[in-house]
């Protein structure tokens, strides 16, 4: 590696192991929060596969009632919390900055930071499994059900205290990412000439700020009513169970935009690319992103229609929650447009995004119904909100994914993934997929309640559950396809050109494939929305440069943020099992690594001209 | 990070936004405080909804005495306007004088913190404890939650001063003062609405 | 991360920037006790209507928060546009949640 100076002295660099353990590139980090993701994906997967096993025939016993609840709450919490935020965290780190033609993230260190709580808070949280105290109280976990009452073992801890520590991480990834958003633009970049993606995850990064906090003080109640005796949820001393599911629906909603934005951002890309033409409505795209930004916050008791609040209220939520239907409506329309007309190349990330747009339109107008009032007096608690929300989630944000990840992957890893698995992987993630949730809007229309772990034959439930999980066995064989895709990958060389689609129209394919430490050895200068295709359609080559070759200056790496992290996790294990000499202890080493972060000033480093063509394989 | 530019008979005008690192810092500082605003506001929420279950406990309007608050709100106030007469020294690059002006600062804090520990205390002997009611619960959670602030805010602005002395006023310690202080001034402003929402509404509805 | 344009803001010529007095910020001072003591003795005196206590109350408060955040941290000034949206982003979030509270509490 090159050498590194700061003021005359060496800066030490490291390599291997402690490289990704100091790293604040915000490449590697996307890099790390990939392999997290995965990880957690599939053990997400697993709990579903041996939930959709439980459930294949009626009277089952592979596993029992109580290990069934176990297995729902944490294959929901795993995936919403720690494989679906990270996957997308990693497309964030790994392309943001290079679309915007910065040369990292506005606070590298925090961006480490937020990687490594979310690490050990979920690593806290599946601690659980082998500590034989699991959370089963559901991953919105209702009290009095989760309460010190009726869960007085310390599953629910691990929950409250695992995703207290990860949701410190996604916050100061919100912040970071706004940040870096509003300030780092290369010249030239208005707002209005941001990629879409850019925007999507600027919108998605102002909706984290504003709505963790409000899970933030919901896990905090939830913990002291649990460890330290407070009465927020608790009725005979006066509290209300009602309050816990506002103040997580306050947060859980616009989780769901947070979920689902940047996979729009991810389609907007990918369509527009392989159909070789603009993006259609762009300025209508980017407002009609905002408004369902800001009326995200406007809904979230519609997930509480049940609960009595009143036809007024009701009321209210349902009409305003119908009307996020008509922005969305115009972001199908505008992808619908782009493809009209356009020369549609079909390659494995063109497939997932267009088998989004019909899945996600499905997912869509069932939410509709749901929003009536009414009538989500029947659907409530049945199979037909499951269907509903995998619809969306899954039909929505997992292909938008599975296709982002297969776009950028050569612009990540220098290699393009191998089309023949990726269309295996395609074909059996989409048809096992619809599959398993399509004929779950039945079962719940039959009347076939949530959360149950086995139900009596002979109601109509026994066919369409079979056929779920042979969809669910399709969707497992599908990421079994893709795992096997990325080591096949990995083995090939690394000789991915700087614009390997050959379409490219933003700036990440203006550089090396890997990008090199720096990313951009001039920022570029913008003159336009989609940069890169304007320069090409001119006959360039190449980016204008907006600044002379210099010397880069670098931030320094860092094992603090390791340490911060690992502070938290054995404060919430001390805070758990009530030692709290340990939860203090945890916390000092945290205090203390923040106070030696901000007393030992970061000079950084530079890499000098000479130097900068050899960092070419970062 | 960029520290570059140590020598202090050169420090621009508004020091604290000299270089992009800084600017970027208190972009983010502010975005923060977004992400406090919607903090302190769910705490005022589930407040608000749980402060009329008082369990066996007192109500808010035999608890609360107005002439302790009303001192708690005029040194928190006060220091409030010190930290801005520690930034306004800062932009005339006058440092000693900032310093002082950072001491009276958490000075005022800790005046501010022994107040509150007295007045959690007495309420304690008064049956009003953390486990008591719904309403206990919330109060504690949300003026403790202040008062954490308070004292983060304290230990924060003290490092700070060290590390002026240490290393002098510069284009990288000048964003530190202007955070911490920035900090300073929004913890105050969470006050002006516990104190009106808390302490005053709690005793009008006695 | 590249310094690219502004290491070199300390090695201008000072520009003339009139450096800013204490009095505004001593104004916004004056006036944040002043809106305190009239809430104050607004409770203390005990013979308002309670409606009209408690808008008085709020008014006070959101006027002091106002005069706060645009002196104290210079809200008014130029340059400050995303914080603005952020701090407005938020109220936004908290003012629907304390009205679903309170509508949730009294109806």
């Amino acid at each position: 590696m090159a050498a590194a100076h700061a003021h005359g002295h060496k800066v030490k660099r490291y390599s291997g192991l402690m490289d990704w353990l100091t790293t604040v590139d915000h490449k590697k980090i996307g890099i790390l929060y990939l392999i997290a993701g995965l990880f957690f994906f599939l053990i997400g997967g697993l709990e579903a596969v041996i939930i959709r096993i439980q459930l294949l025939k009626p009277m089952n016993d592979v596993v029992a009632g109580d290990t069934f609840n176990e297995l729902i709450t944490m294959h929901g919490t795993t995936m919403i919390f720690l494989a679906a935020m990270p996957l997308l965290f990693a497309l964030m780190n790994a392309v943001i900055p290079l679309q915007i033609g910065a040369r990292d993230v506005a606070f590298p260190f925090l961006n480490s930071l937020g990687f490594w709580t979310f690490f050990f808070g979920g690593l806290l949280l599946n601690l659980s499994w082998f500590a034989g105290a699991v959370p089963d109280a559901g991953w919105t976990s209702y009290v009095p059900l989760a309460g010190e009452y009726y869960s007085s073992g310390h599953g629910v801890d691990y929950y409250v205290l695992g995703l207290q520590i990860a949701g410190i991480g996604t916050l100061l990834g919100g912040i970071n990412f706004m940040a870096t958003i509003i300030n780092m633009r290369a010249p030239g970049m208005t707002f209005m000439r941001m990629p879409m993606f850019t925007w999507a995850i600027f919108i998605t990064s102002a909706l984290i700020v504003f709505a963790f906090p409000a899970l933030t003080v919901g896990l905090v109640a939830l913990m002291f009513d649990r460890l330290f005796n407070a009465n927020f949820f608790d009725v005979a001393n006066g509290g209300n169970g009602v309050l816990w599911e506002h103040i997580f629906w306050v947060f859980g909603h616009p989780e769901v935009y947070i979920l689902i934005l940047p996979a729009f951002g991810i389609i907007s890309e990918v369509v527009s690319t392989f159909s070789r033409k603009r993006l259609f409505g762009y300025s209508s795209m980017v407002f009609a992103t905002v408004l369902i930004a800001f009326l995200g916050f406007m809904v979230w008791a519609h997930h509480m229609f049940t609960t009595g609040l009143g036809p007024v209220a009701n009321g209210l939520f349902s009409i305003a929650t119908m009307l996020i239907a008509v922005p969305t409506g115009v972001k199908i329309f505008n992808w619908l447009f782009t493809l009209w007309g356009g020369s549609i190349r079909f390659n494995t990330a063109s497939l997932f995004a267009i088998g989004f747009i019909p899945t996600f339109v499905m997912g869509g107008v069932t939410g509709v119904m749901l929003a009536s009032a009414p009538a989500d007096y029947q659907y409530h608690d049945t199979y037909f909100v499951v269907a509903h929300f995998h619809y969306v989630i899954v039909g929505g944000l997992v292909l938008g994914i599975f296709s982002g990840l297969h776009y950028w992957w050569p612009k990540m890893f220098g290699r393009v993934l191998n089309e023949k698995l990726g269309q295996v992987t395609f074909w059996t993630f989409f048809i096992g997929f619809h599959m398993t949730f399509f004929i779950q809007h039945f079962l719940g229309l039959l009347g076939m309640q949530r959360r149950v772990y086995t139900y009596l034959g002979g109601q109509g439930f026994d066919n369409m559950n079979f056929i779920s999980t042979i969809g669910a066995f399709l969707m497992g064989i599908g990421t079994i396809a893709f795992v096997i895709n990325i080591f096949i990958t990995w083995a090939k060389p690394r000789n991915a050109s700087n614009d390997p689609w050959e379409d490219g129209r933003s700036l990440e394919w203006t550089i090396p494939s890997p990008p090199p430490e720096y990313n951009f050895k001039q920022t570029p200068l913008v003159r336009g929305y989609d940069a890169w295709w304007k320069e090409k359609m001119e006959g360039k080559t190449a980016m204008t440069p907006a600044e002379p070759v210099g010397s880069i200056h670098m931030p320094s790496p860092s094992i603090l943020p390791f340490f911060m992290s690992i502070g938290l996790f054995i404060a919430g294990f001390g805070f758990m099992y009530d030692h709290l000499i340990v939860a203090g202890a945890g916390l000092a080493i945290t205090l203390v690594c923040m106070a030696i972060r901000s007393l030992v000033d970061d000079h950084g480093f530079h890499i000098e001209p000479e130097d900068q063509d050899k960092e070419v394989q970062a | 990070m960029s520290a570059h530019n140590h020598v202090e008979g050169h420090l621009p005008h508004e020091p604290e936004k000299a270089t992009l690192e800084a600017r970027n810092k208190i972009l983010g500082f502010w975005l923060f405080l977004g992400a406090e605003v919607v903090l302190f506001g769910t705490l005022f929420a589930a407040f608000l909804a749980l402060r009329h279950n008082i369990g066996d406990g007192p109500a808010a309007a035999e608890l609360f005495q107005l002439p302790m608050i009303f001192a708690a709100t005029m040194i928190l106030l006060t220091s409030s306007l010190t930290s801005v007469f520690a930034v306004q020294a800062m932009h005339r690059h006058n440092k000693k004088s900032m310093v002082v002006w950072l001491i009276i600062t958490i000075l005022l804090g800790l005046g501010f913190l022994g107040l509150e520990i007295y007045e959690f205390w007495h309420y304690a002997s008064e049956g009003h404890r953390f486990s008591t009611s719904a309403f206990s619960s919330s109060f504690y959670t949300l003026v403790g939650f202040h008062g954490a602030h308070v004292a983060f805010g304290v230990l924060w602005i003290s490092l700070v001063i060290g590390q002026v002395f240490k290393k002098g006023l510069t284009v990288v310690t000048a964003p530190k003062v202007y955070i911490s202080a920035m900090y300073w001034h929004f913890i105050d402003v969470v006050w002006v609405f516990i104190f009106t929402v808390v302490y005053l509404m709690g005793k009008v509805a006695g | 991360m590249s310094s690219n344009h502004n290491e070199t803001a300390s090695n201008e010529l000072p520009k003339r920037h009139k450096v800013e007095g204490p009095q505004k910020h001593v104004v916004g001072f004056i006036l944040s006790l002043a809106l305190t003591i009239i809430a104050f003795a607004a409770v203390a005196a005990g013979e308002i209507n309670e409606t009209f206590t408690y808008i008085i109350l709020v008014a006070m408060a959101v006027v002091q928060v106002i005069i706060q955040m645009a002196y104290w941290m210079h809200m008014k000034d130029r340059g400050h546009l995303f914080p603005i949206i952020g701090i407005i982003g938020g109220a936004i979030v908290v003012i629907t949640m304390v009205i679903m509270a309170l509508y949730w509490v009294w109806w």
